[in-house]
C-alpha cells in the first residue's frame, strides 16, 4: 500500500535561481493548473513535504539552508532538481562564489533540466519523483519489517 | 454500580465514535477539498484524499522535536473521542463542551512544547480563538437548556418541535463561531489548509508524520462533533428530523466552505471583537427573550 | 467542644511560644509539631462529626465577654499605633472610629443582651476546618524553608521570623474562631483580629511599599469592621439579637426587617473579600512574603469574607436588594478581573486577580441562594483553596531559584525544574479546566444561574471564562516549552518546601477524584441543614467520568511526560537558517545570528487594568451607593420592603 504515491506534498526552494525556473514550478503549483488533483499539496514546510523541489545551484550562502531543510524532512522523501542550475550550477557554474549544482550539498534523486525548465519537465520530473518515493516507502517498509 | 456501568458506556461508545467519525469527518474534508475546488473552477483531488494522505502520513517516518509532544496530542485525541462519545450517547452538553475544550488545550500544549516560532504563534493564536468563541458556546449550552429544559442531549428526541425556532439568535450566532471552530477563512488564524497564511503551517509546524496524522483525524472528529451540534437545533420527536437534519447539514457545511472561499484572513482583533460582539447581541438578546418574556 | 477550644487557642499559644523560642532548630521542631498537631486534630474533629446537620453548645462567658472587648481595643490601639507611627491620617480615623463604636456598643447597647448559644459547628465548619487545618497548617510548614531563602536574598533585613510564624498561628486561631462562634461579637472579634494579622504580615518587611500596601489594606479593611459593627448595633438594639444561626433563620423569615443589617453585613464580607471596588489591597498584598500570599489567598482572610456571605445565603434568596448588589459585584468582579488578568505578567498578580475573580462567583453564587448555587460556592471554596495554594507555594519557589515572578521568565522551566513546573501545571488545569473540580464547582455555578434565570450573571460569567481560559492556557504555554537542555536548578529547593508542595498537589488531585463523596458526605448536609434538601446540580455519573478523566489527566502529566523515545530527534524550523536551533538562534537577512524571541499576547491596549478598572470603579460604586439607599429607605419604611 504505498499510497505515498497519490498524496505528494511538496516543497519548493529556491537556491541561487535567476527566478525563471521559479516562476515556472510556483506557476505549475497555482489553482490554474489543478495539481490538487493528484494529491499535491505546497505544504511550505518541509516537516510535511515529501517531494523536494529545488531550483538553481547552491553557493556558500544557502547551501546549509538545503542541507537543513532536507535534513527536516521526513522519510521517504525525493529530491527534484529543477532546471539546469540546480542540475549543475548551469550557466553560474564557474561563477567564483557558486558550489555547482545541488547534488554537492544533497542526494538528487531525479534532474530536470531546462532553462528555463518547461512546464511539461516539471510534471514529468514529479511524476518520475513519485515512482522513486513509492520505491524508497516500499524500501522502509521492507527495512522495517526486517527489524 | 449504574455510575459504573453508565461511565463504561459512554467510553465504549467513544471508541466507536472515534471510528465512525473518522470516516464520516475524512469523507466530509474530502467533500470539502473538492467542493472549493469546484468553486475556483478546479477539478479538485478525488473524494478520498484525505485518507490518503492521512494513510501516507501514517507510513511516514517518526521523527520527534521533543519527548512529550505525541503524549500531548493523544490525550488531545482521546478527549475529543471522549467529548463525541459523551453527546452522541445523549450525555450533558456542558461536560461535551468541557471535554472538548480539554482536548484542545493539549493540543495547544502540544505546540508550545515545541517552542518554535512558528507554532508558538500559532498555538497563540489558537488560545485567541477559543477565547472569541467560548461565550457563545456556553450561551448556546444556556439556551439549550431554557429551549429544553435540561441539560442532556438525549432531551432532543422527544421533543414537540426543534429549538432552532426559539434559538434562532443562538443559532446565529453559534454558525458565526463555528467558522471559528472549524478554522475557515476569514478566521483561520492559527491554521489553514490553503496557501495564503502569513504562517507556515502556524499550530502544526512542527508536528509531522503520524503525529500529523493523529491531529487530522482529531479535527475530523471535531468537525463532526461540530455538525452534531448544529443538528441539536434541528431533532425533534418525528422521523421526518432526520430529513430536515441532513438538508439542514449539508446547506451548512456548504455555507461554511462557500465562506472559506470568499473572505480574506482578518486580524485577530477583528476575530475577538466580531465574535463577542456578535455573541453578546444576538446571543444576549435571544436569551433575554427566552428568560424575560 | 474540648476540641474546638483547642483548635482555638492552641495556635495562640503556639504563636505565645514562638515569641519566646528564637533559637532556628528548636523554632523548626516547634513549628513542624505544632502544625502537625493542628492538622491531626483538624481531621479528628472532623472524622469525629462527618455528616452533622449542625451541633449548638451552650456556652456563654463574661470572661470571653470581657476578652473580647479587649481584643477588639487591643486591634484599635494597635491599628492606632501604626498609623501614628507612619503618619497615616484616614487609618488613625478609622480606627478611632471603630474604637469609639466598640466602646459605645460594649457599655450603651450590649448589656443585657445575650446569647445563649455561643460556639456551634455544622458542615461547611467542618470543611473550613479541614482547609484551615490541612492547608494552613501546610503552609507553615512550607514557610520555614521559604524564609530561610528570604533572609538569604535579603540580607539587609534583621531577622523577624519569630514574629512571622507567630502570627500566622494567630492566624488560624483566628479563623477557627470564625468558623466556630455563633456569637456574633465574638465572631466580629476575630474578624478583626484576622484583619490585624494580614496588616502586619503585608507590611512584615517595613519596606516603603508593603507599608503603603498594608496601610490599603486595613483602611479596607476597617471599612468593613465598621460596616459590621454598624449590623450588630442594629441587630442588638433592634432585635437584641446576638445569635448568628437565629440571625439566618429570622432573616430568611422576614427578610425585610433585616435588608439594612445584610447590607452592612455585605459590605464587610465583600472588603474581607476583595470584590471591587475593594480588590486593590488584595493585589498590593502580594508584595509580603510568598507564604503570607498563599495564606490570605487559600485558606484565611479571604474565605473568611465569603464564608460570612455564604452562610447568609438563605436570606439573600429571599431578599432583593442586598442579593442584587452582592450578585452584581461578584459579577462583574469575576468578568473584569478575568480580563485584566489577561493583561499581567507577573505571575503572582496573575493568581491574585484569578483569586478576585473566583470569589467573585462565590459571592454571587451566596446572592443567587438557591440550594445549587450553595452547593456550587461551597465547591469553589474547597478547590480554589487546594489548587491557589498550591500555586502560590509553587511561584514562590520557582521566584526563589529563577529570581522572577514573571511569567515571561518561566520560558523553559518544564526543563529548569521540571517537577516543579509539572506541579504548576497540574495547579493551573486545576483551577480552570475540565475535568478538575474548579470548572465542575463553576458548572454548578452556571446551572445555578441559569435555574434562577440570572441573565446578566450568565452573560459575566460567559465572558468571564473565555478571559479565565486565555490567560491560564497562555501561562502553561510558557512552562511547556522544551529546548536546549538548561540547567536544572531545583536541587536544593529544601525538604520542607518539596513536603508541603508534594502534599498540596496530593491533597488537590485527591480532592478532584471524591468529589462526589465531599458532595455526599459534607456539603449536602451542610445544604440539608440549612435548606432542608439538597439537589445536586451536576449528576453523579458524570462526577464520576470527571474523577476518571481527572486520573488519566494526571497520570500523563505526572508520569507520561518522560522523553525517552526511540524517534529521531530533528531540530525546530527555523526557514532552514538554523544557527543554533536549540536556542532558535538563525542567521538573519544580513547574515547574522539573531535569537527569535516570544512573548505571550497581553493585549494591555484592551485589557490593561487602568482602562478595566475605571468600569468596574464606576459599576460597582453605584451599585453599593443604590444598595445603601435602598436599605436606609427601607429602614425608614419608605421603600418597598422585598
Amino acid at each position: 500500500m504505498a499510497l505515498v504515491s497519490k498524496s505528494p506534498w511538496v516543497i519548493h526552494y529556491d537556491g541561487s535561481s535567476c527566478n525563471g525556473c521559479d516562476i515556472e514550478v510556483l506557476a505549475a503549483l497555482t489553482p490554474g493548473y489543478d495539481a490538487e488533483r493528484f494529491g499535491v499539496v505546497n505544504t511550505g514546510n518541509p516537516k510535511h513535504a515529501d517531494i523536494f523541489l529545488v531550483t538553481g545551484g547552491v553557493n556558500e550562502q544557502n547551501k546549509k539552508v538545503v542541507k537543513e531543510i532536507y535534513d527536516q524532512m521526513l522519510e521517504p522523501k525525493v529530491v527534484v532538481a529543477c532546471g539546469v542550475c540546480a542540475c549543475t550550477g548551469g550557466i553560474f557554474k564557474d561563477c567564483y562564489n557558486v558550489l555547482g549544482g545541488i547534488d554537492q550539498v544533497i542526494p538528487v534523486d531525479v534532474y530536470a533540466p531546462g532553462c528555463a525548465i518547461r512546464p511539461e519537465s516539471i510534471i514529468d520530473a514529479v511524476v518520475e519523483g513519485i515512482g522513486v518515493l513509492e520505491e524508497k516507502a516500499r524500501a522502509m517498509k521492507a527495512e522495517k519489517k526486517k527489524r | 454500580m449504574q455510575s459504573l456501568i453508565n461511565i463504561l458506556g459512554t467510553l465504549a461508545a467513544s471508541v466507536l465514535f472515534a471510528l465512525v467519525a473518522a470516516l464520516v469527518g475524512g469523507f466530509l474534508a474530502g467533500l470539502d477539498r473538492k467542493v472549493s475546488a469546484r468553486m475556483q473552477g478546479r477539478v479538485g483531488p478525488p473524494l478520498l484524499q484525505p485518507f490518503y494522505d492521512v494513510i501516507k502520513l501514517f507510513s511516514k517516518e517518526g521523527v520527534r522535536v521533543n519527548g512529550v509532544m505525541d503524549a500531548y496530542i493523544m490525550v488531545a485525541l482521546v478527549f475529543t473521542a471522549i467529548a463525541g462519545g459523551i453527546f452522541f450517547t445523549g450525555g450533558n452538553l456542558l461536560l461535551c463542551v468541557f471535554v472538548l475544550t480539554l482536548g484542545e488545550l493539549f493540543f495547544i500544549l502540544a505546540a508550545w512544547s515545541a517552542r518554535s516560532p512558528f507554532s508558538d504563534v500559532g498555538a497563540q493564536r489558537e488560545t485567541l480563538q477559543v477565547m472569541a468563541y467560548e461565550p457563545m458556546v456556553l450561551l448556546m449550552a444556556v439556551g439549550f437548556y431554557l429551549a429544553t429544559g435540561s441539560f442532556d442531549v438525549s432531551c432532543v428526541l422527544h421533543l414537540p418541535a426543534p429549538i432552532a425556532g426559539p434559538l434562532v439568535g443562538i443559532l446565529i450566532g453559534f454558525l458565526f463561531v463555528l467558522t471559528i471552530k472549524l478554522r475557515k477563512s476569514p478566521f483561520d488564524l492559527s491554521y489553514s489548509h490553503h496557501a495564503h497564511q502569513d504562517l507556515v503551517k502556524g499550530i502544526t509546524t512542527e508536528m509531522s508524520g503520524p503525529t500529523l496524522a493523529y491531529v487530522e483525524i482529531m479535527h475530523w472528529l471535531e468537525n463532526v462533533l461540530f455538525l452534531g451540534w448544529v443538528a441539536l437545533f434541528f431533532v425533534w420527536a418525528s422521523p421526518l428530523a432526520i430529513l430536515v437534519v441532513i438538508v439542514v447539514l449539508a446547506a451548512v457545511y456548504f455555507l461554511e466552505i462557500w465562506i472559506d472561499n470568499n473572505f480574506a484572513r482578518v486580524k485577530w482583533q477583528a476575530m475577538l471583537w466580531s465574535a463577542w460582539l456578535v455573541t453578546l447581541v444576538v446571543a444576549g438578546v435571544n436569551l433575554a427573550v427566552l428568560i424575560y418574556l | 467542644m474540648e476540641l474546638m477550644g483547642f483548635l482555638i487557642l492552641f495556635p495562640v499559644f503556639v504563636a505565645a511560644l514562638l515569641m519566646v523560642v528564637r533559637q532556628e532548630f528548636a523554632r523548626k521542631i516547634l513549628v513542624c509539631a505544632s502544625a502537625g498537631v493542628i492538622a491531626v486534630t483538624s481531621v479528628v474533629f472532623v472524622a469525629l462529626n462527618v455528616g452533622t446537620l449542625g451541633q449548638y453548645y451552650e456556652f456563654e462567658s463574661e470572661v470571653v465577654n470581657y476578652l473580647c472587648f479587649g481584643i477588639d481595643c487591643l486591634v484599635g490601639v494597635t491599628v492606632l499605633c501604626y498609623a501614628a507611627k507612619y503618619r497615616n491620617i484616614i487609618s488613625a480615623l478609622l480606627a478611632i472610629v471603630m474604637l469609639a463604636l466598640c466602646v459605645v456598643f460594649e457599655f450603651f447597647v450590649l448589656p443585657g443582651t445575650t446569647c445563649a448559644r455561643g460556639l456551634y459547628f455544622d458542615s461547611l465548619s467542618l470543611i473550613m476546618i479541614l482547609i484551615i487545618g490541612i492547608i494552613g497548617s501546610g503552609i507553615i510548614v512550607y514557610a520555614l524553608g521559604y524564609m530561610k531563602d528570604h533572609y538569604n536574598h535579603n540580607p539587609s533585613q534583621p531577622d523577624r521570623s519569630h514574629s512571622f510564624f507567630a502570627l500566622m498561628f494567630v492566624f488560624l486561631g483566628a479563623m477557627y474562631a470564625i468558623v466556630f462562634c455563633n456569637n456574633l461579637v465574638w465572631l466580629l472579634t476575630a474578624w478583626e483580629v484576622t484583619t490585624l494579622c494580614s496588616f502586619l504580615l503585608i507590611g512584615f518587611t517595613k519596606t516603603q511599599e508593603s507599608i503603603v500596601n498594608s496601610f490599603r489594606q486595613i483602611i479596607m479593611n476597617m471599612i468593613g469592621g465598621i460596616a459590621f459593627q454598624v449590623a450588630l448595633f442594629y441587630l442588638v438594639f433592634n432585635f437584641q439579637l446576638l445569635d448568628f444561626a437565629q440571625f439566618i433563620v429570622y432573616g430568611a423569615y422576614a427578610p425585610a426587617l433585616f435588608v439594612f443589617p445584610l447590607t452592612c453585613l455585605t459590605l464587610a464580607g465583600m472588603t474581607k473579600a476583595a470584590q471591587m471596588p475593594f480588590h486593590t489591597w488584595l493585589l498590593g498584598a502580594m508584595v509580603a512574603p510568598t507564604p503570607t500570599s498563599a495564606l490570605l489567598h487559600s485558606s484565611t482572610m479571604v474565605k473568611a469574607g465569603v464564608f460570612l456571605l455564604l452562610k447568609c445565603a438563605p436570606i439573600y434568596a429571599v431578599s432583593f436588594a442586598p442579593s442584587l448588589l452582592i450578585i452584581l459585584i461578584g459579577g462583574v468582579t469575576f468578568l473584569l478581573t478575568s480580563l485584566m488578568a489577561i493583561s499581567q505578567t507577573n505571575a503572582k498578580r496573575v493568581l491574585a486577580y484569578s483569586t478576585i475573580g473566583n470569589l467573585g462567583l462565590i459571592c454571587a453564587c451566596a446572592g443567587v441562594g438557591t440550594t445549587e448555587a450553595m452547593w456550587a460556592a461551597v465547591f469553589l471554596i474547597v478547590f480554589h483553596a487546594v489548587a491557589k495554594s498550591l500555586l502560590f507555594l509553587c511561584v514562590g519557589t520557582a521566584e526563589h531559584h529563577i529570581s522572577s515572578r514573571d511569567i515571561e521568565d518561566m520560558d523553559l522551566l518544564f526543563e529548569r525544574m521540571p517537577k516543579l513546573a509539572r506541579l504548576m501545571l497540574l495547579g493551573i488545569m486545576i483551577m480552570f479546566i475540565a475535568p478538575f473540580g474548579m470548572l465542575l464547582a463553576k458548572w454548578a455555578t452556571l446551572v445555578s444561574f441559569v435555574d434562577t434565570r440570572q441573565f446578566i450573571l450568565l452573560l459575566l460569567l460567559a465572558y468571564g471564562s473565555a478571559g479565565t481560559f486565555m490567560y491560564y492556557a497562555k501561562w502553561m504555554g510558557k512552562l511547556t516549552g522544551i529546548a536546549a537542555e538548561p540547567t536544572n536548578v531545583e536541587l536544593e529547593v529544601h525538604h520542607t518546601e518539596w513536603f508541603a508542595l508534594f502534599g498540596m498537589a496530593a491533597i488537590a488531585v485527591g480532592c478532584c477524584v471524591v468529589m462526589p463523596l465531599i458532595s455526599n458526605v459534607f456539603v449536602e448536609p451542610y445544604i440539608i441543614s440549612v435548606a432542608g434538601l439538597s439537589i445536586q446540580p451536576i449528576s453523579d455519573d458524570n462526577l464520576w467520568l470527571c474523577s476518571l478523566a481527572t486520573v488519566a489527566v494526571v497520570g500523563v502529566l505526572l508520569f507520561g511526560l518522560n522523553r525517552k523515545s526511540d524517534k529521531r530527534q530533528v531540530g525546530i524550523y527555523l526557514s532552514g537558517a538554523s544557527v543554533d536551533n536549540e536556542r532558535r538562534v538563525f542567521n538573519n537577512s544580513k547574515d547574522q545570528p539573531l535569537q527569535a524571541t516570544g512573548r505571550n499576547m497581553y493585549m494591555e491596549e484592551y485589557f490593561g487594568e487602568t482602562r478595566l478598572k475605571n468600569i468596574g470603579y464606576v459599576c460597582t460604586y453605584l451599585l453599593i451607593v443604590a444598595a445603601f439607599a435602598w436599605a436606609i429607605l427601607s429602614m425608614l419604611g419608605i421603600a418597598p420592603l422585598s
